[in-house]
C-alpha cells in the first residue's frame, strides 16, 4: 500500500492519550497486519512492526464506532470511517479533488465523497471501550473550522467569560465535581495532600479569618477552594483566640 | 442535568438549538448523516459542536444494510438530521437545559455575589 510510511510514534508531548499494541489494521476488507494504534490529540497512528504504518487527521474522521456484531464482521474491532481516499500516492480529501464549475460547497459533491473505512481489531477486546472514548475526547478537540454558526461566539468580539461573569461572580471557578474532572491524576494527588495539609494545619480550637480548621473544614467544604493554608506552619498558634 | 464543562460550550449551546439536542440524552433515537446513512439509538452525549455519541445502535448504511454497533461516535459535521421522537415536548426540554446551565452558572452566588465563608447549609 502506496499511502503507508515510516515514522517515529507519537510521544506524551503529542497528546498520547492511548496506545494499544497487537492490533490488527484493516483498510476496506484488505488487512494490513499487526502493529500497535496510537490515538493521540493530535492524530491517529498505526505502525506496523517495522515501524511503517499511516496517520489519520480527526477532522477527516466522519464517525467511528465499537462493533460487536460478529454477524456483520468476525470480529470485535474500533470501527472508524474517514472522508479521504487512501491507496494512492496520498490520501485525496474532498476539498482538493479540484471541481468542476469552481464550486466549493461540499455538500453538492455527496455522490464522489470518497470513503475509507478502517476497521483497528486489537486481540484484547476489553480495551475497545477506553479506545472508542479515548476518540471521542480527541475527535472533540477538532471542531468543525467550517462551522459559521459556532464561529459567533469565538475571538475578541464575543468574549463568552466576560459575558458570564456580568451574570455572577462564579463561572471562573469549578464545583467540587466539575473541578475534579478536570484535574490530572497529579492534580488530584496534590489536591489530596493540600486538603490533608489543612486538615492537619491548626488545631481544632482556632477559627480566625483566613485559618480553616478541622470542624470549619468539614462545614464549609463546598469545594470552593480557598488557599488559607498559613504560609509558616504553626504562624498562628500562639494567636488568643476564642470566639 | 449534565451540563457541558466548558464555558465555551455552554455559551455555545445556550444560544443554538444544539440544546434541544443535547436534552435528548437517554432516549432513542434516529439519526440521518450526511452520506445517507441512518443511525438509530439511545443518545449518550450531544456537544457543542453537535458531536453525537450513541450507544446500542442500529447502524444502515447507504446499501440498506444494517449492522449493530455497540458505541457510535458522528462528528457534528456529518450530521443531516436528528429525529426528535414524538413523546418530547420540545419547548418543555429547551426550558430545562437553560436552567441546568443557569444553575451550573449561578453556583453558590445566589445573586449576592462569591462569599469567602458561606454558611453551613452549603455542602
Amino acid at each position: 500500500m502506496s499511502f503507508l510510511k515510516s515514522f517515529p510514534p507519537p510521544s506524551p508531548e503529542d497528546g498520547l492519550r492511548q496506545q494499544q499494541p497487537d492490533t490488527e489494521a484493516v483498510l476496506d476488507g484488505k488487512g494490513l497486519g499487526t502493529g500497535t494504534l496510537y490515538i493521540a490529540e493530535s492524530r491517529l497512528s498505526w505502525l506496523d512492526g517495522s515501524g511503517i504504518g499511516f496517520s489519520l487527521d480527526y477532522p477527516t474522521i466522519s464517525l467511528h464506532a465499537v462493533s460487536r456484531d460478529l454477524n456483520a464482521y468476525p470480529q470485535e474491532h474500533l470501527y472508524v470511517m474517514v472522508n479521504a481516499r487512501f491507496g494512492e500516492e496520498e490520501p485525496k480529501e474532498l476539498k482538493e479533488t479540484p471541481v468542476a464549475e469552481g464550486e466549493e460547497d461540499e455538500d453538492s459533491d455527496e455522490d464522489i465523497e470518497p470513503i475509507a473505512e478502517f476497521r483497528f481489531v486489537p486481540s484484547d477486546k476489553s480495551a475497545l471501550e477506553a479506545l472508542f472514548a479515548a476518540m471521542c475526547e480527541c475527535q472533540a478537540l477538532h471542531p468543525d473550522p467550517e462551522d459559521e454558526d459556532s464561529d459567533d461566539y469565538d475571538g475578541e468580539e464575543y468574549d463568552v467569560e466576560a459575558h458570564e461573569q456580568g451574570q455572577g461572580d462564579i463561572p471562573t471557578f469549578y464545583t467540587y465535581e466539575e473541578g475534579l474532572s478536570h484535574l490530572t491524576a497529579e492534580g488530584q494527588a496534590t489536591l489530596e495532600r493540600l486538603e490533608g495539609m489543612l486538615a492537619q494545619s491548626v488545631s481544632s480550637q482556632y477559627n480566625m479569618a483566613g485559618v480553616r480548621t478541622e470542624d470549619s473544614i468539614r462545614d464549609y467544604e463546598d469545594g470552593m477552594e480557598i488557599d488559607t493554608t498559613p504560609t509558616v506552619a504553626g504562624q498562628f498558634e500562639d494567636a488568643d483566640v476564642d470566639h | 442535568m449534565e451540563v457541558s464543562h466548558s464555558v465555551k460550550e455552554r455559551t455555545i449551546a445556550e444560544n443554538s438549538l444544539v440544546i434541544l439536542l443535547q436534552g435528548l440524552r437517554g432516549l432513542v433515537t434516529t439519526v440521518d448523516l450526511r452520506d445517507e446513512t441512518v443511525a438509530r439509538g439511545r443518545v449518550d452525549n450531544v456537544d457543542a459542536f453537535m458531536n453525537i455519541r450513541l450507544a446500542e445502535v442500529t447502524y444502515t448504511d447507504r446499501q440498506g444494510q444494517q449492522v449493530q454497533l455497540d458505541d457510535l461516535f458522528v462528528t457534528g459535521r456529518n450530521v443531516r438530521y436528528v429525529h426528535i421522537p414524538d413523546d418530547v415536548d420540545i419547548t418543555t426540554t429547551i426550558e430545562q437545559q437553560l436552567q441546568a446551565i443557569h444553575r451550573v452558572r449561578n453556583f453558590g452566588s445566589e445573586g449576592k455575589g462569591r462569599r469567602e465563608f458561606p454558611t453551613r447549609k452549603y455542602k
